[in-house]
């Protein structure tokens, strides 16, 4: 369903939808810091996406926006203070971050407790916020393939395969079906790569060192194989507007889906041993809990959603690419909510990958695995479901292929979201599990 | 010896002197003319009672006879003079302290009445020490009660301070009726009411128990004992800072007094089963009382609840003893009995200093709530290292003095091996681990109370303008400080004196079990042969004969061929130690590292713009696991636990409250409460309110006196 | 537990040899241009085209590489008809600043504290291997402090966001001296394919100074590892250019 508002530029008040259509807070929070539109009602406006000393009535997002100067913080020291939600005699706030832990991406989290349980998680995000989708603007369209593929690492595959799909649509073209078909192959490797890290973080965030390392050597073996194979190791470069930038044989294919049975197979024996070690199931059984309603009114995606029993795969609802009839795959589903429901997800779904890679080498179409296009000016919707859940890239082109306006919206953005309700009324030591268990991206959130 | 008793009379003088000063000065000028007057009697108290405690004089003086039977006298042995000179070094600091502190009443209170109400409860207090018949004492001992009421209740502006006065009152007058019950039934069989004929008395069992019971419980009430000091933790808040300071440091003791001079001196306790009792409800206040103590946020309320505490702990070194005396060990009680006594002065000392410390904080920054302070060492100082010192006495760190009393008390219980029965054993063992666990959660309680007021940032508008206060306040809080130093580096010299205390009860001096005498004996006698001298002179427990007078600094116990030390430890040489490696270090730190640049820089928080306060611990925070681990025992009661959020969604507010209704009053007073109101509501029905029943009453009531006239 | 530590023991020794020796394997660094003879005037000026971000420069007949500016795109490996070399390897780490390595004292044993200014996941997905069984730090000493206090090396990835301005600044600040600060990715560098705009700097260098830069988008983890050895001094920097023809643009000092 598309819905098209028209609003003239001097009236910059809208009615807000969110007090009915809870998904929608975020999104109009970043609308209101980025375009300078107030939604009436929505009790949380401001200081979002622009931290406090962003100056004021400044909006990037707006055409009038020059993006390429630095803009000026505002002159005094201002204050901002958390909004305190906890009313107890006594209650105060544990601050985390921006800087905090290892290698965890930059975020800040205050914590309010009354001393043993936290009681209320409020997230500060974009830190990270590079303006990504106004510096598209006006760039060309081979550029900002390059932005939609580095701006969140770790699903470049999927960020630039919505991306060529919606410049792809936006002219009308026909893809070949070997790029398809490969398209697949790398987007289900992608998966597999991101899902096992995403158990490298779960079994390190519970501190058990040996089940990390075996995860941990896992994920190199990927990075390897497909560093070996395809020139990098998270797959850059390799998405085109038209099809992909490089041909595998079919012998390569299937030398890479060979490898990974070979994979799945020590991932299933981790798995098997994960299970019946119970100090590592207690952190994580009943810890970090989001119901289906609440997965429902938030709209989270992905394997956070499907653990909690809300069944949406792009993949299966609005296949693109090879998926649809030519390949047979289910899409793993839990109903408990909890951390164990989204660690067995990401396994099932890491299982479902290799499996999906093998139909594709088993098959793979012949012929070319490019097309040239002409871009035309024209807008268009590219969707993809990304390792973290359904990733959605709208452009609209202009004149001589130039992009005049893009939109992301990533499955961490609104995954991150929902993350207050699995960090709500636990115990202090299990917050870095509940994160790990989500195994977001804050890049992909901040863009 | 005369000389010492007019002292006593010009103590009682310069008292009479401050009234008058107090009612004739304006109030302005009243504040230093107490302190003036107040710490010349205080000076004048301690030399008298000096003169008694040290030097083994006892006064023994027959005032007059009011009636036949009754006749007034004064009877100062070394266990009165001990609490005297206890309640001169208290009385000394708060009085200086009284000069700053009382400005903040002037225009509110009238300081006439204050001071005289000090002066008199002054005299009061020494009135209760130095009486010698049971008359004089009750006179006393009512005036005193009457007096602290009057000065709890001082800012009777606010109604919870008049409950908190006459909840203390009452209950003072039901323990004091216990008590003069207790006396009565000694007096009986006696004849006589002075001390002396009470002394001695031959009662039979029940009577025995009957007074034991009456006169714990009864004077327990004013010790602050389990189950009936419900008082306190409501009344040393409600009093003014200097006044709570005499409460917990002088008044509590006169319970111990009490408490002492009937079951020690007076009647001599000879069954275990009574001394157990002492030893068990000592063990109990003392957890109860830290268990409350600990989270609590109001700086009054948890010092008046480690009040309880350390009365508990007093107490159950008392029942040690009683036991240890009444199975035949009379050294072993003594030395429980020195731990008690020793604890008793100890507390007195830091209690006063640190209520004091709360008096100045709350005078500074305005309230006594700890999650609104934070940070005032930065800006008192000197009211912080007095406090730390406090609560380090308090926690029973070394080198101050609480250390040396708790380590005695624990030890005296560990000497229970040298008993016979299992079940007294094993009592003994219950009651150690008590005590054991009191000690942990008092260092938690002190941590928290020293950190969350004085340390990290400052939480409230008040504690960040916060100032060190005047000299008149900081000076007392550093006498005591020094008491408190002194008394823990220097125990080999203070307990000899409590040896020459506790004598007259236990009989027997506990002196060389405790403190050998490595400076006095030489090269040995035969109760410390020479072998034993020359291996701890190897050990350097001889250092320093030459020039400091006294026994030796070694505090040992010694036991048989096959295990000779039972325990040891030598405070002075510890501080002696301690300084030195601090200055080696000191100096090693300087030298290595005289070419580093230093930088400063604010502490690390993770890259936030701006730590803000309620971004760091609270009190409620810090002791909320305590909270949780004896969740069973404090039940709170949940008042609110709700969210509020805007259209089901934007969370608006998370509302938690809860209550805790304390455990003696829970399961003690409570019950007896509504057990006294259902009886009166039974009762009640007689009220019918027809006048034909209540003439039938008449007539009932007529008929049972006659007969009961026809059987008797 | 047993299970987990046989299992352990079963999985065997996995590390690199490296430093000790190169590291041989298929898979360990996706390479980056180089190429072993001059290249014509007209190739050079097509493929400079293609490079988004400006990384190659002509001077007279060669091409000048700039490998702080590569965003591994390989646009100039698979676009044109011939393709430019390609040199693999990972040593690619190098010291910019005046203070060089950090010296005798840290050669064995240096604490790292990892900040991300507004890195995409690819450099800190890496950065997080470097204590992977794989490469393991831990013996060579090296070791990940939570608390920038305890900290000799700053590590940071990202384009330097605005909003991570001030925090990287505290970060900076709140560690003793001596201290290097190691650069790690070419959004680090010069700001990547984001470059200067109103939310990044073009590289982190303007809010915190660099002293080791590692190249790469993103460098794979034991080119982090080389410049961490390079940091410590048990690694030179390579001082001369590899193969004759090339050029490599001076770094800033």
């Amino acid at each position: 369903m598309h819905i098209i508002v028209r609003h003239p530029l001097s009236e910059t008040t809208i009615p807000c939808i969110s007090r009915l259509i809870h998904a929608a807070d975020w999104q109009e929070r970043e609308i209101e810091d980025l375009f300078g539109l107030h939604f009436e009602g929505h009790p949380r406006l401001g200081d979002f996406v622009l931290h406090e000393e962003w100056p004021e009535g400044v909006n990037p997002m707006r055409t009038s926006f020059d993006s390429t100067r630095v803009y000026p913080h505002r002159e005094s020291e201002p204050a901002w203070g958390p909004q305190t939600i906890v009313e107890a005699a006594g209650a105060f706030m544990m601050p985390i971050g921006p800087v905090y832990s290892d290698h965890a991406e930059s975020a800040h989290f205050l914590l309010e407790t009354l001393g043993e349980d936290v009681l209320r998680t409020i997230p500060r995000f974009f830190y990270k916020y590079r303006g990504l989708e106004k510096i598209a603007e006006g760039k060309s369209v081979d550029q900002v393939l390059l932005l939609a593929e580095r701006f969140s690492g770790t699903s470049a595959f999927a960020h630039s395969l919505a991306f060529c799909q919606a410049v792809e649509g936006t002219i009308g073209a026909e893809i070949p079906k070997r790029a398809q078909a490969l398209r697949v192959f790398l987007a289900e490797l992608e998966r597999l790569r991101h899902h096992v890290a995403a158990i490298t973080g779960i079994c390190q965030s519970t501190a058990l060192a040996v089940a990390t390392s075996q995860a941990s050597i896992l994920e190199e073996k990927i990075l390897r194989l497909t560093c070996r194979y395809l020139g990098h190791r998270y797959l850059f470069g390799l998405n085109i507007p038209g099809g992909l930038s490089l041909d595998l044989t079919d012998d390569t294919c299937k030398g890479i889906s060979e490898a990974g049975w070979d994979v799945l197979e020590k991932l299933k024996k981790l798995q098997g041993m994960l299970r019946f070690t119970s100090s590592f199931l207690d952190r994580l059984e009943e810890v970090g809990m989001v119901s289906k309603d609440k997965a429902v009114s938030y709209g989270l995606v992905g394997p956070v959603a499907r653990a909690s029993g809300v069944l949406r795969d792009l993949r299966v609802v609005q296949p693109y690419a090879y998926y649809g009839d030519h390949l047979k795959f289910y899409v793993p589903h839990e109903e408990e909510g909890d951390g164990y429901a989204r660690l067995r997800v990401l396994f099932s779904e890491a299982e479902q990958s290799i499996n999906l890679m093998h139909q594709v080498s088993a098959s793979l179409p012949a012929g070319p695995v490019k097309t040239r296009l002409d871009p035309a000016p024209g807008s268009c919707l590219g969707w993809v479901e990304s390792p973290g859940g359904a990733t959605f890239h709208w452009v609209r082109l202009g004149e001589a292929g130039r992009v005049l306006r893009y939109r992301v919206m990533t499955s961490s953005f609104v995954n991150w979201h929902g993350f207050h309700l699995a960090a709500e009324d636990f115990a202090f030591q299990d917050f870095p599990i509940i994160m790990a268990t989500f195994a977001l991206s804050n890049a992909e959130c901040d863009r | 010896m005369m000389e010492t008793g007019i002292l006593f009379v010009v103590v009682f003088l310069i008292c009479g002197l401050g009234v008058i000063l107090a009612a004739v000065l304006p109030d302005r000028k009243n504040p230093p003319a107490l302190a003036f007057v107040a710490s010349l009697a205080t000076l004048t108290l301690l030399w008298a009672s000096g003169r008694v405690l040290f030097s083994d004089h006892a006064i023994f003086n027959s005032l007059w006879r009011v009636t036949p039977l009754i006749r007034l006298s004064i009877e100062i042995d070394r266990v009165s003079s001990f609490f005297l000179f206890i309640t001169g070094l208290v009385f000394f600091p708060v009085s200086i302290f009284s000069a700053g502190y009382l400005k903040k009443y002037l225009g509110s209170y009238s300081l006439k009445s204050f001071a005289l109400f000090y002066h008199l409860l002054f005299a009061s207090i020494v009135l209760i020490l130095i009486a010698g018949d049971v008359f004089s004492f009750f006179i006393a001992w009512e005036a005193m009660s009457i007096l602290s009421y009057l000065l709890v209740n001082y800012e009777h502006g606010h109604e919870e301070n008049t409950r908190s006065g006459f909840l203390m009152l009452a209950m003072s007058e039901a323990g004091t009726l216990a008590a003069l019950v207790a006396f009565l039934i000694m007096a009986k069989t006696s004849g006589g009411i002075d001390f002396g004929s009470l002394r001695s008395l031959s009662l039979g069992q029940s009577a025995r128990w009957g007074v034991f019971l009456l006169s714990f419980l009864g004077f327990g009430v004013k010790a602050g004992l389990v189950p009936v000091n419900s008082w306190l933790p409501r009344a040393h808040p409600a009093a003014p800072g200097n006044v709570s300071a005499l409460l917990s440091g002088v008044i509590l003791n006169l319970g111990i007094y009490g408490i002492i001079r009937i079951n020690a001196d007076f009647l001599p306790l000879k069954d275990v089963g009574q001394g157990l009792t002492v030893l068990a409800i000592g063990t109990l206040s003392a957890l109860i009382g830290i268990l409350y103590a600990t989270p609590e946020n109001d700086m009054k309320r948890m010092l008046a609840h480690s009040s309880i505490e350390n009365m508990g702990i007093i107490t159950a070194g008392l029942g040690a003893g009683f036991v240890f005396i009444s199975s035949g060990h009379s050294v072993l009680g003594g030395i429980a009995f020195i731990a008690a006594f020793y604890h008793m002065a100890n507390h007195s000392l830091y209690k006063a200093l640190l209520f004091l410390g709360a008096a100045t904080v709350d005078s500074r920054v305005g309230g006594r709530d700890m999650d609104r302070m934070g940070g005032l060492i930065r800006k008192m100082p000197w009211t912080s290292l007095f406090y730390l010192i406090g609560a380090l006495s308090i926690a029973a760190l070394p080198p101050f003095n609480g250390f040396v009393s708790e380590w005695l008390t624990l030890q005296s219980f560990l000497q229970c091996s040298a008993l016979t029965s299992k079940g007294v054993k094993i009592a003994f063992a219950l009651c150690g681990a008590g005590l054991a666990l009191t000690a942990g959660l008092a260092v938690t309680c002190f941590v928290k109370a020293f950190a969350m007021s004085f340390l990290g940032m400052a939480r409230s508008e008040a504690a960040q303008n916060a100032s060190d206060p005047p000299h008149s306040m900081t000076i007392p809080m550093g006498i005591l400080g020094i008491y408190c130093f002194l008394l823990g580096i220097l125990p080999t010299y203070v307990i000899p004196q409590i040896d020459h205390v506790v004598v007259p009860f236990v009989h027997e001096s506990a002196l060389d079990a405790l403190v050998p005498p490595f400076f006095t004996v030489g090269e040995g006698n035969e109760r410390f042969p020479k072998a034993f001298v020359s291996e701890f002179h190897d050990l350097g427990a001889q250092v320093g004969s030459d020039t400091l007078p006294g026994r030796g600094l070694v505090i040992m116990h010694r036991g048989s061929t096959r295990n000779p030390v039972i325990f040891a430890m030598s405070p002075s040489y510890t501080i002696i130690v301690l300084v030195l490696l601090l200055v080696s270090g000191i100096v090693v730190v300087r030298v290595l590292t005289r070419k580093r640049a230093l930088a400063r820089r604010a502490a690390w928080d993770g890259g936030v713009r701006r730590l803000a306060p309620t971004m760091t611990y609270t009190a409620t925070g810090f002791s909320n696991p305590v909270r949780v681990i004896f969740n069973a025992v404090l039940r709170p009661v949940t008042i609110q636990d709700s969210k509020e959020t805007i259209a089901q969604h934007f969370l608006n507010a998370i509302k938690k409250d809860k209550r805790e209704i304390h455990l003696v009053d829970r399961l003690f007073i409570r019950p007896i409460i509504d057990g006294g109101r259902l009886l009166a509501a039974w009762l009640g029905r007689m009220h019918s309110g027809r006048v034909n029943t209540y003439a039938a009453y008449v007539l009932l009531a007529l008929m049972i006196v006659l007969m009961i006239q026809m059987l008797a | 537990m047993t299970k987990w530590v046989w299992k352990g023991l079963q999985t065997g020794i996995k590390t690199t040899a490296y430093p000790g020796s190169p590291e041989t394997a298929a898979g360990v660094s996706p390479g980056r241009p180089g190429w072993k003879d001059p290249v014509e005037r007209k190739k050079i000026m097509s493929l400079m085209d293609l490079c988004p971000t400006g990384a190659l420069r002509p001077t007279e007949e060669r091409i000048s590489m700039d490998y702080r500016r590569c965003i591994h795109c390989f646009r100039c490996r698979r676009f044109p008809a011939e393709p430019l070399d390609w040199e693999p390897g990972y040593e690619w780490g190098e010291i910019v600043s005046n203070q060089g390595n950090l010296g005798k004292t840290f050669s064995n044993s240096l604490h790292i504290r990892i900040v991300d200014a507004g890195a995409c996941g690819a450099c800190l997905s890496e950065i997080g291997h470097i204590t992977s069984p794989y490469y393991n730090i831990h013996r060579l000493g090296f070791f990940i402090t939570p608390t920038p206090r305890t900290a000799d090396v700053l590590l940071v990835a990202g384009p330097g966001t605005d909003h991570m301005r001030l925090p990287l600044e505290k970060v900076f600040e709140a560690m003793p001296a001596p201290k290097r600060v190691v650069a790690v990715g070419t959004c680090a560098l010069t700001g990547g394919i984001f470059g200067k705009s109103f939310a990044t700097r073009a590289g982190v260098g303007e809010i915190v100074p660099v002293d080791v830069e590692v190249p790469g988008c993103p460098p794979p983890p034991l080119a982090i590892i080389h410049a961490l050895l390079v940091t410590a001094g048990r690694k030179k920097p390579p001082d001369a250019p590899s193969y004759p023809g090339t050029e490599r643009e001076e770094g800033r000092s």
